[in-house]
């Protein structure tokens, strides 16, 4: 049930990851990196790939789980400590993500009077997928590579002649302050690199499986910056109002054809590996919490993290955008705390019986 | 499947099954919406109002309805009150089309298209275009093939247009963009309606239902708003060669059709051009009509000796379309060919053009040809020394070669 | 695995006096023919219903032989036959010995072949004296297929499967006489799997039959056959058909196990087994997977699937199964990769356009005109100005109809049928349309879907209720709830498998090797090897190096 493979690994990377990041985050990046923001999102990039890296080395020496390794080290007692303390931070991280999507939702596939109604049934498949542990992410991987993998070529080729590329220059224009706050506030779409860590011991480790999962990774990173180009591109000094901007980069070439906006059923196939990555952040934290209480039935996990999530985002229905501030602005060292410090340390974890002996 | 999971199947079925056949959640669907396909924008008679117009496609029928609501404060206001008004929804998704009137142009009008950009609903692919008179007249106009007048307008405004220089097409993103830029400027075509020969018992479906107090063309309007639709047999054709130059918001300036098509030679994406040349042969003035193929331009920014200096560089191939003398069959059988002094001409003639062009840029203060935005990315080191001057400092130079086909 | 109800004791009886292992794998494996007596096939079944082999031989060993409840009476056994069987079809054939003996034979009319029971029963007897034991009346009988009875109660079950028993004054037996006589229906192409290039032939109703045509395709020693008897009262045989070294031999124990365990009254049709096979007998989507043809049987099997063969029921099982399965036609196999990845893809496209369609449209009106091209949207707008219905409810509507239209279609006769379809098309819909009720693009949209779901006859079933919830969700929460609902299923589907094999392979988990017969068809060389996910122990199907 928590088994999942390498390849889906590289495959969350390079088909589920890129996606998350073009939605709010080039309009956010735009507003504080200006023409810069390839910059400010390659700076992430680096730092995220790094650690990922390092996980992937631990996955090469241990066959152990992060809960062993924390086990080996602290006692059972301290690993469930530090599990709920992750397992706080996965509820606590896709919180803005779910509004983010609730607003893209809300707007791009609705055009009359959007209720709140129209996101909620979101919960009922997340809890669904919770239940299901790592091997719902998994396969739910295999399958979302190909469709983000259609989906986006084409919204790419509909916006390429929209572009005007020059829209980058002057590098550095936007100073090193835009660039590094850019880099900074960016960091809540950065949580990707934390996955692996909890995937230890429930993948095999392949031969080269560190080079497969940081080729991935590179190929997310090539597809998300080529599409903060097109973007920055297309809209310039406009772009930080393109929030949704998955959704605004292709219309201008299909809006006047007869077919219509034929470009919005791409959109919509790419809202399904949308609705796949939005779940692992709380089957993540299920995940945790089964680890603190392995003899709980799942599903009470699973029903307690997505109504939680449920009535967060009936709380914070209406204050996006005081929520991305908060997050992005005052509370980016607890996502560089979890998810580049922890991962970072836990090189340093005993690794005791699991060590894996070449 | 266990017994917890069927149960949480049949809930959800039920809650499902209540939410499909209630149907009523505040939905707005197709049978409650009307199709808005373009939007009018005119200064009120009331100081800082503003008349606002929809088009509105009517289904089955070629024939389109206005609504008119007049005085609003805002667009926003407006689009409320047509719902209000008629009892339909307003649905702008399909809106392709916004119209400017010719003194709406004379104020800031991002104090009225913002509304584009700030709702979620309406899309900025949608075309902008300044009225020579209203824009409530301009969506009365008559097609001469029964289109709706927001589609022919469409049709005007084309990127098809575009190519053949005609037009200088801009949509509410291209607007924006220039206007939130450094620059503050933008351009917009200028359409005009001129009548045509009146269609003897013609365009049945589009006129004569109407009844005869519509007939004006004008729209009704009965406590600030009203419902018309467009009347006359006679019908109208559009013309969108001119162009309305913005800085700030504002209409400052006003390409003629051999400026708008010389500014379209050299900066859009018009690639295929036909245009007048005079020239003098044997004493006689001899007009001919060159089609262009645009095999290159550019528009670069550079310094020398700290001048900023502004190339066009443009390269066609041209060929002779017609002429407006009686050619032997040997000229006819070589149209292909232009003479020399033919070419020199037509570059001469652009370059005039351009020029003229540009000092209406200098003197209305629009950077038509986005000199500070090049600033900015090209020569980032000068930006801020050259930034407010520029436009009056840079020399222009007109590097513009045609050629003929051999 | 668990077998919790594998030994009754009058199966194991039953089992007691057979075979050894070795000797059961040979007539398994032997050749068979559509008319084969069919007594040995039902002494393994009884054998084969309890646990496995080796513990019936063991149990074999310890069990003491007890009585035959057998007389040396011509009229007690027959009277006790007539008492175990007293319905009026069971029928007894008395007649002499030339030394004036009694002999009596009883069969079930109907299904017994009275010609040869008096050919090769009453004749040779009456020619000549009574034999003394029942070894000597098999010897004077010659009948290649007889034996004695265990007991009676065995020969009162051979007896209900039209093998009559013969009793003889003075012996204490039955010697069982394999003359059964079924009336069959004749080997066709089935109705649900026709082909324009390929093999006609399709299953029947007789398991042996079946078998025989399988045999017929696969003349290997690996071909096995396991019979077990399902079903209190109807004594239902069902057979296990899988190539030894091929199938997964984890896949074949639980399927005996599974068929095994089933404790049911009577099975009228393999849809009942397949019913007991499936993991997830709620799910709504198929576990097992069901062909009539014996070429695609076999082609499963080649592939390292199992076969069930179910005696009444021309429908073969086969298992593991894969949603992408169902995609495949046997035609794809006779036609060029290319036309049969061009088949696929459009069977696939189909299947989206049946399921999405519906949906959309109507979440289009609701939710997001975009969706539509303005001039369509004009077009649709214009035709739903007046109607009564949302356009919701008149896409469910219409969905309704097309569905009772199609169950009243099937259940027709055929005569019926033309008219029914000229009544549900023509006027129903062009009056309906007249009328105001429904508008003719929503017509258009339900027909088209319709008709794209019969593109996958296996699917049709699942897909119409799959609509039906597309279509719920996308009245209801809109545009967002098709992708959710899609979402949902997808998880449901990743998460299913089918005797350990994903129901979403080769997709999700991706095989990249199987991939080669999935959306597209690969040419024969490609194919060289058998699907990965069936873990078959003998990979190689072709040898390239042959290619010429």
């Amino acid at each position: 049930m928590d088994k999942i493979k390498l390849r889906q690994i590289c495959f969350l990377f390079a088909g589920m990851m890129p996606l998350t990041k073009m939605i709010v985050y080039p309009a956010m990046l735009a507003y504080q990196a200006k023409n810069d923001l390839l910059l400010a999102a390659f700076g992430n990039f680096l730092l995220e790939g790094a650690v990922i890296a390092l996980v992937m080395f631990l996955a090469s020496r241990t066959d152990c789980t992060f809960f062993d390794l924390l086990q080996n080290t602290f006692g059972k007692i301290g690993a469930k400590i530090i599990y709920g303390l992750f397992a706080a931070f996965f509820l606590f991280s896709a919180i803005l993500p779910v509004l983010e999507q609730k607003a893209f939702v809300l707007q791009v596939f609705y055009e009359n009077v959007p209720s709140f109604l129209s996101f909620a049934p979101f919960f009922a498949v997340s809890f669904f997928a919770s239940v299901k542990g790592f091997k719902s992410i998994g396969r739910a991987a295999d399958l979302a590579l190909p469709v983000t993998a259609i989906s986006l070529a084409v919204i790419l080729l509909l916006s390429l002649p929209q572009a005007e590329f020059s829209a980058l220059l002057p590098v550095g224009g936007a100073g090193a302050k835009g660039i590094f706050s850019g880099s900074l506030y960016g960091l809540n779409w950065y949580t990707d690199c934390l996955y692996p860590l909890f995937f230890l011991g429930h993948f095999k480790y392949e031969k080269h499986g560190a080079a497969k999962v940081m080729l991935a990774y590179a190929a997310g990173t090539a597809v998300v910056l080529l599409f903060l180009t097109v973007f920055y591109g297309i809209f310039s000094d406009i772009a930080l109002r393109q929030i949704n901007t998955i959704a605004q980069i292709s219309k201008y070439t299909t809006a006047y054809t007869t077919l219509g906006r034929i470009d919005l059923f791409f959109i919509f196939a790419a809202a399904l590996p949308l609705v796949f990555y939005l779940c692992v952040p709380i089957q993540m934290c299920v995940h945790c919490i089964r680890k603190i209480a392995p003899a709980c039935n799942p599903v009470f996990p699973a029903a307690a993290v997505n109504g939680a999530m449920l009535l967060a985002a009936i709380f914070l229905n209406y204050s996006f955008f005081e929520v991305q501030t908060l997050f992005t602005q005052k509370l980016w060292w607890v996502f560089a705390l979890f998810c580049y410090a922890v991962p970072i340390l836990s090189l340093l974890l005993k690794r005791g019986k699991g060590e894996r002996h070449e | 499947m266990n017994k917890f999971w069927t149960r949480v199947l049949l809930i959800a079925a039920a809650a499902l099954f209540l939410l499909f056949f209630s149907n009523d959640f505040g939905l707005i669907n197709i049978q409650q919406t009307t199709i808005v396909t373009a939007i009018g924008i005119d200064r009120s008679q009331e100081e800082g109002k503003i008349d606002v117009s929809a088009q509105i496609a009517v289904p089955n029928e070629s024939k389109a309805s206005s609504v008119l609501v007049q005085g609003a404060e805002t667009v926003g206001e407006a689009i409320a009150e047509f719902n209000g008004k008629t009892g339909w929804y307003p649905t702008l998704v399909h809106c392709r089309l916004v119209l400017l009137g010719a003194e709406a142009v004379s104020e800031n009008v991002f104090a009225s298209l913002d509304y584009f950009l700030r709702s979620e609903f309406v899309e900025d692919s949608c075309l902008v275009a300044v009225c020579e008179t209203t824009a409530a007249e301009t969506l009365q106009a008559n097609s001469p093939v029964g289109d709706l007048p927001s589609s022919a307008i469409t049709k005007v405004l084309s990127s098809q247009a575009q190519k053949t220089g005609q037009v200088s097409v801009c949509n509410l993103r291209d607007f924006a963009k220039g206007y939130f830029s450094d620059s503050a400027s933008g351009y917009l075509p200028v359409i005009s309606v001129k009548k045509e020969a009146s269609k003897e018992g013609g365009n049945q479906s589009s006129g004569n239902s109407q009844g005869a107090d519509s007939a004006s063309g004008g729209s009704q309007s009965a406590d600030g708003s009203g419902a018309s639709a467009q009347s006359s047999n006679d019908s109208d054709v559009f013309d969108a060669s001119k162009t309305a130059l913005f800085f700030q918001g504002k209409r400052v300036a006003e390409l003629t059709a051999e400026e708008t098509l010389a500014f379209n030679l050299a900066d859009t994406k018009t690639d295929f051009a036909y245009g007048d040349i005079e020239v003098f042969e044997n004493g006689s003035k001899v007009t001919y009509n060159l089609k262009m193929k645009i095999g290159k331009k550019s528009m670069k920014l550079k310094f020398e000796d700290g001048v900023p200096v502004f190339t066009f560089r443009i390269r066609a191939k041209a060929q002779i379309s017609d002429a407006d003398k009686a050619s032997g069959i040997v000229e006819v059988a070589k149209t292909a060919l232009v003479p020399a002094h033919v070419l020199r001409a037509a570059e001469e003639m652009f370059r005039a053009q351009l020029q003229s062009a540009f000092e209406k840029t200098r003197e209305s203060g629009c950077d038509l040809f986005r000199l500070r935005q090049k600033l900015y990315r090209f020569c980032y080191p000068q930006y801020a020394s050259h930034r407010e001057t520029l436009l009056q400092d840079a020399r222009i130079f007109y590097d513009i070669r045609f050629d003929t086909l051999r | 695995m668990h077998c919790s109800r594998g030994g009754r004791p009058r199966l194991i009886a039953a089992g007691v006096f057979l075979f050894s292992a070795d000797i059961l794998q040979t007539i398994f494996a032997a050749p068979t023919n559509g008319a084969a007596f069919p007594i040995l096939a039902h002494e393994r079944q009884f054998f084969a219903q309890t646990c496995n082999v080796e513990k019936i031989n063991n149990s074999q060993k310890e069990t003491k032989p007890r009585s035959s409840g057998f007389s040396d009476r011509l009229a007690r056994n027959v009277q006790k036959v007539k008492e175990l069987l007293p319905a009026e079809d069971i029928l007894v054939y008395s007649f002499c010995a030339k030394d004036g003996t009694e002999c009596a034979a009883v069969y079930a009319d109907g299904i017994t072949d009275k010609e040869l029971l008096g050919q090769l029963t009453a004749k040779p007897l009456s020619l000549a004296p009574a034999p003394k034991s029942a070894e000597e009346a098999e010897k004077l009988l010659l009948f290649p297929e007889s034996r004695q009875a265990e007991d009676m109660q065995e020969a009162v079950s051979e007896i209900l499967s039209g093998n009559p028993a013969l009793f003889i004054d003075g012996i204490a037996a039955a010697i069982v006489l394999g003359t059964k006589k079924v009336a069959l229906r004749a080997v066709t192409e089935p109705q649900t799997a026709i082909t324009v290039k390929g093999p006609r032939e399709g299953f029947i109703e007789d398991v042996k039959t079946n078998m025989g045509l399988v045999r017929r395709r696969l003349k290997t020693p690996d071909l096995r056959f396991e019979s077990i008897v399902v079903g209190r009262r109807s004594k239902t045989v069902v057979c296990i058909a899988y190539l030894h070294g091929i199938a997964d031999e984890k896949v074949i124990e639980e399927i005996r196990c599974r068929i095994r365990a089933i404790d049911i009254d009577g099975v009228p049709d393999s849809s009942y087994i397949g019913q007991f096979l499936a993991k997830k007998p709620y799910s709504l989507f198929k576990q097992v997977g069901t062909t009539e043809k014996p070429d695609i049987l076999c082609a499963k099997m080649l592939e390292g699937r199992v076969g069930i063969l179910c005696d009444g029921s021309p429908i073969a099982l086969t298992l593991p199964y894969m949603l992408s399965e169902d995609f495949q036609s046997s035609q794809d196999y006779f036609v060029s990769p290319y036309r049969a990845s061009v088949s696929r893809a459009l069977r696939w496209i189909a299947v989206a356009a049946a399921l999405f369609l519906p949906a959309f449209y109507v979440a289009a009106q609701l939710f997001k005109l975009q969706l539509l091209p303005f001039g369509l949207l004009l077009t649709v707008s214009g035709g739903i100005r007046d109607l009564p219905l949302s356009p919701s409810l008149e896409m469910f509507l219409l969905l309704l109809i097309l569905e009772i239209l199609i169950e009243a279609s099937v259940r027709m006769p055929k005569y019926v049928a033309l008219a029914l379809s000229v009544i549900g098309a023509l006027v129903l819909g062009d009056t309906a349309v007249k009328a105001g009720l429904v508008s003719s693009s929503a017509i258009i949209i339900v027909a088209l879907s319709g008709i794209s779901a019969y593109t996958v006859p296996d699917l049709t079933g699942t897909l119409s209720v799959v609509r039906i919830a597309y279509l719920l969700v996308a009245g209801s929460i809109g545009t967002y709830g098709i992708i959710l609902l899609t979402a949902l299923i997808l998880y449901y589907l990743v998460t299913s498998d089918s005797y350990g094999t994903p129901l979403l392979a080769p997709f999700s988990p991706l095989i990249r090797r199987d991939l080669r017969d999935s959306v597209f068809k690969a040419d024969i060389y490609a194919l060289s090897e058998r699907p990965a996910v069936f873990r078959p122990r003998n990979k190689r199907r072709l040898k390239v190096e042959n290619r010429t």
